[in-house]
């Protein structure tokens, strides 16, 4: 089984703000083991002592979030795309968060709208999972889905600062 | 009727029962067409001319494959089964250009099929950017993106090959083929179904039209690689040396009566092999 550490590395002014994670230790970092439909699980790297595979560069909020939906943005900052070493909030990918009304328990479930930089991306449902895996540590979150769009296409315009600075100092032209 | 004046389709459901089949009929031409012409592609991953042209082959591949399984998806909104339109048709039942029935013997036949077909199939893509049916906008945009690179590479290897007289002399004998096969592949100019998506605004011009357009663009590089296939008339239009042959087309197939993928090619672009191990 395949799988891949990766550590946050927060960047910005002020201190580390964690959110009201499902565990308190998400900020240092969690591992997405990458094996088609076969348990696919996300855990944290203070729990495996491993060397990080990638370190992702992610904002450094000054703020706790306002609510869920921020929530589950800044959790999707924590998802690496599976080729650039780049968040997929960074890469542009992400085109939106729906979140449903509160069921009788308070949770919501969460679709999350994403496009990919080709049509013929081999990486959809590993991107997918990442996500699914990474919003299921989110308290409250009691569903999630993915929807794909090409409305409108990525192009690296959709690409941001942030993640122009990470894509150029590993070697990737933009 | 243009796009712009006729009130847009958001859903097959929108679409007149009239128009409904023709407008799947062309989805599903060019869902297969890139399928094949991805295959074929593929088929050069190794063995290509030059390293990079291998490459260049497996990413064009790539992107084949992509844009049909996004029009094999699409079709399902027409109450058609993408996974038996991927895996599960007969040969007879494929809607693609004869010319990809069978692999080219040669790197000319693949550059043909790369110039000459990637660009009419563009030319078709062009066509349905501002459709009334409106799932296509940003789709087709998206696939014309990717399409780009697909030109050059083809305009840049015609030009390379025609440098010395044996290339001329085998891009005439590759091309020749491809060239009537592309020139019919619009359509017939009466009563078909380009004619009739053009009329309700899905397309925005009819087979003449389209290959005008298709003319306009190989015609000049095919002109300047010295192959005797079209010529700029006196009003500076492309015009083919060579009519349309119709004497075998099947209007409704957009093709060649009869026959489709061989053997080999159909239980390749089927996944005949991985019956098994199909999961979605």
């Amino acid at each position: 089984m395949s799988s891949r550490l990766v550590q946050l590395r927060r960047h910005g002014p002020g201190r580390p703000v964690p959110g009201p994670a499902a565990d308190p230790t998400a900020d240092a970092g969690y591992e997405s083991v990458i094996d088609r439909g076969v348990d696919f699980s996300a855990v944290f790297a203070d729990a495996t002592g491993r060397n990080p595979d990638l370190v992702l560069e992610v904002p450094d909020w000054e703020t706790a979030p306002a609510d869920l939906e921020e929530r589950v943005w800044r959790a999707l900052y924590e998802v690496p795309d599976p080729e650039f070493p780049i968040s997929l909030v960074d890469l542009g990918l992400v085109y939106g968060v729906e979140l449903t009304e509160p069921d009788r328990a308070g949770d919501v479930g969460v679709t999350v709208t994403i496009s990919l930089t080709a049509t013929a991306c081999p990486c959809v449902e590993f991107i997918k999972w990442d996500i699914r895996d990474r919003l299921a540590l989110e308290a409250g979150v009691s569903g999630v889905e993915v929807h794909l769009t090409w409305d409108p296409p990525w192009t690296t315009d959709r690409v941001t600062d942030r993640g122009r600075d990470a894509l150029r100092r590993a070697g990737v032209s933009i | 009727m243009s796009a712009a004046e006729a009130k847009g389709f958001r859903t097959a459901g929108d679409v007149p029962a009239e128009l409904r089949e023709d407008l799947s009929a062309v989805l599903l031409s060019l869902a297969d067409n890139k399928r094949l012409l991805g295959m074929r592609y593929a088929e050069w991953l190794l063995g290509a001319p030059t390293l990079e042209a291998g490459i260049a082959c497996s990413a064009m591949a790539q992107d084949e494959w992509g844009h049909s399984r996004i029009f094999y998806a699409m079709l399902k909104d027409f109450e058609l089964d993408p996974g038996h339109l991927e895996h599960e048709r007969e040969a007879g039942e494929y809607l693609n250009i004869e010319l990809l029935d069978e692999p080219p013997p040669e790197w000319t036949g693949l550059v043909a099929l790369n110039f000459l077909l990637d660009s009419a199939l563009a030319v078709q893509f062009e066509s349905l950017r501002d459709s009334r049916f409106e799932p296509l906008h940003y789709k087709v945009r998206k696939v014309l993106e990717e399409e780009r690179f697909h030109y050059e590479h083809g305009r840049g290897w015609l030009a390379r090959i025609s440098e010395t007289e044996a290339g001329r002399a085998a891009l005439a004998a590759a091309f020749a083929p491809a060239w009537n096969s592309c020139l019919r592949w619009f359509g017939a100019p009466d009563g078909e179904l380009i004619g009739r998506l053009a009329d309700a605004g899905v397309c925005d011009a009819d087979s003449n039209e389209l290959r005008a357009r298709w003319l306009a663009r190989v015609g000049p590089v095919v002109h300047d690689a010295g192959l005797d296939l079209a010529a700029r008339g006196a009003d500076g239009t492309w015009r083919s040396n060579s009519g349309p042959d119709w004497s075998d087309w099947d209007g409704a197939r957009r093709r060649s009566r009869g026959g489709g993928p061989n053997p080999g090619t159909l239980a390749a672009v089927r996944g005949d092999k991985n019956r098994t191990m199909l999961m979605d």
